[in-house]
């Protein structure tokens, strides 16, 4: 069989479903960034916030979720959340199994690292704002709600754009990994495609190309958003130029 | 007063949900889990699809029991611990019926029962060890074989690749461990493919598993030495369901026994195997 035909979108050609795999990475990845911007958010302000204990808990999250392997999050949410949840459920009389789907396992396990790297991000973002412009909103009698609104805020997502960039890379090659779960990602799809046609050259390097596409066109997409968030900002936008 | 009926009604309608989850479920439908990966037993069609011999021979097995069947595909390693935790109700993965696996699972009667060999490359000085060709008959445990011991000369400090977790794997750990390397390998592939770029000198497996193998290789890779059979690899490959469904077990154990007698699996079995490979 010709390599054409094995990666086209004929009876025998695998492309339909490397395709489909490709759509899935990129939804598992989109689904653990927002999860991660949601945590990530909280640990930030945890951080900033001077509370001591907050403190702890945002420094402890980042530290385990940054220094613990991927994989390791990953096994631990899918394999061991399902026998911790069929485990209450026996508690309760039902006598099945329960579980994440591995859409979900997967998202959330990558949501939670994605979050940690996220933190810091958003946290670089804030103190990379002019203490002035914070001292000058308080002294025109803002409130901290609208300080944060109209000052922070804005600011923090424009300072965070290429840092969030660049976890949305990694987190997409985190993405990867949750093949073990069982997912028809694109690396589980590859991996099937090149077992079943003993083509292994042939569909890890289509699965990587894959992959290349996903990571430079989103590229684009964050350089195009770092551009027009500077819009304003003649000074940052010539240092880019 | 009106609290205590309350709780004790509560409680009773408690035990009663309780009772109905523990009761035996009336099987509508039943989830089948296959590798997906072991040609022709079952393979991954490129639209993503299971195709092979044991997605066809379940779709008839369901039809007979009378329940509507989810095919899904999952990692060989770990299918009997997922099995017990209920992600799925039966494995269909040319799983031979063995006493050690009948400690943690049950079976259906077999629908199959092959012998396995050991391949090498074609042009591997390993090529045709004394027995190639022949079919010799083993029982558990046995020892002394005079074919078993002459491939123990001929693979002397030679690599042996298995797919993890077989009976296969058991049977070379047994009989080649003192004087071969053995290496393990997630899927059966994998490991061809090892053997294919002379990483490992010989692999062990299914004999009708290989025959499909060395098609996909292009003639790289033959048997060498006998085909082992007999009850050294249980009564066959049957299905594997938990041990509190009894019910599931009977239901396709008929079902099976049907699709022997009116010739059903020698059918697919001609079909996907080339050879017949019902049980005797």
């Amino acid at each position: 069989m010709s390599t054409l035909q094995l990666l086209g979108f004929g009876s025998t050609g695998w492309g339909a479903l490397l395709l489909v795999a490709t759509l899935l990475t990129l939804a598992v990845t989109a689904t653990a960034l927002a999860i991660g911007a949601v945590l990530g958010t909280m640990v930030a302000a945890a951080k900033l916030s001077g509370n001591r204990l907050l403190w702890v808990l945002g420094h402890a999250y980042t530290t385990v979720f940054r220094g613990v392997p991927e994989l390791l999050i990953i096994y631990l949410i899918y394999f061991g959340g399902s026998s911790a949840l069929t485990s209450i459920g026996k508690a309760f009389g039902y006598e099945g199994f329960l579980g994440l789907p591995p859409f979900a396992a997967g998202a959330f396990a990558v949501g939670i690292i994605s979050g940690a790297y996220q933190a810091e991000v958003y946290r670089g973002a804030y103190l990379a704002i002019a203490k002035g412009e914070l001292e000058a909103a308080s002294a025109i009698g803002m409130s901290a709600r609208l300080r944060f609104r109209r000052i922070v805020m804005p600011q923090v997502l424009r300072l965070a754009i290429p840092g969030l960039g660049n976890v949305w890379q990694l987190s997409l090659k985190d993405s990867a990994l949750i093949s073990v779960t069982g997912l028809a990602e694109l690396m589980r799809t590859s991996q099937v495609a090149a077992g079943s046609t003993r083509q292994y050259f042939l569909f890890f390097i289509a699965g990587g190309c894959l992959y290349l596409i996903l990571t430079s066109l989103s590229d684009q997409v964050f350089n195009r958003a770092e551009r027009r968030a500077n819009r304003s900002m003649p000074s940052a936008a010539m240092g880019k130029a | 007063m009106k609290i205590t009926t309350l709780m004790l009604s509560s409680a009773v309608a408690l035990a009663t949900l309780a009772g109905q989850a523990a009761q035996a479920k009336d099987w509508k439908t039943v989830t089948i889990t296959l590798e997906g990966a072991y040609a022709p037993w079952n393979m991954t069609n490129a639209d993503g699809t299971l195709g092979g011999f044991e997605p066809e021979l379940a779709k008839v097995l369901c039809e007979r029991a009378k329940v509507e069947c989810k095919l899904v595909a999952s990692d060989w390693d770990g299918m009997i611990p997922a099995l017990n935790a209920g992600k799925f109700d039966i494995i269909m993965d040319a799983l031979s019926i063995t006493d050690e696996r009948k400690q943690v699972i049950d079976f259906t009667i077999p629908y199959a029962a092959t012998p396995a060999a050991f391949a090498v490359a074609k042009d591997s000085p390993l090529a045709n060890a004394a027995g190639t060709g022949k079919t010799i008959t083993m029982t558990p445990g046995q020892t002394g074989v005079a074919e078993i011991d002459a491939l123990k000369t001929a693979f002397k400090g030679k690599t042996i690749g298995i797919q993890a977790a077989t009976v296969y794997a058991k049977f070379v750990y047994d009989n080649f461990a003192d004087i071969a390397t053995i290496r393990e390998y997630k899927t059966g592939a994998d490991r061809d493919l090892d053997l294919q770029n002379g990483r490992i000198d010989l692999g062990f497996d299914d004999a009708v598993y290989f025959e499909t193998a060395f098609e996909a290789a292009n003639g790289a890779l033959g048997f060498s030495g006998p085909q082992i059979a007999g009850p050294i690899w249980g009564v066959g490959e049957g299905l594997g369901v938990r041990k509190a469904d009894t019910d599931l077990r009977d239901m396709f154990s008929k079902a099976i026994k049907s699709a022997l007698d009116d010739g059903t699996v020698k059918t697919l079995s001609m079909k996907w195997f080339k050879t017949d490979v019902s049980p005797k």
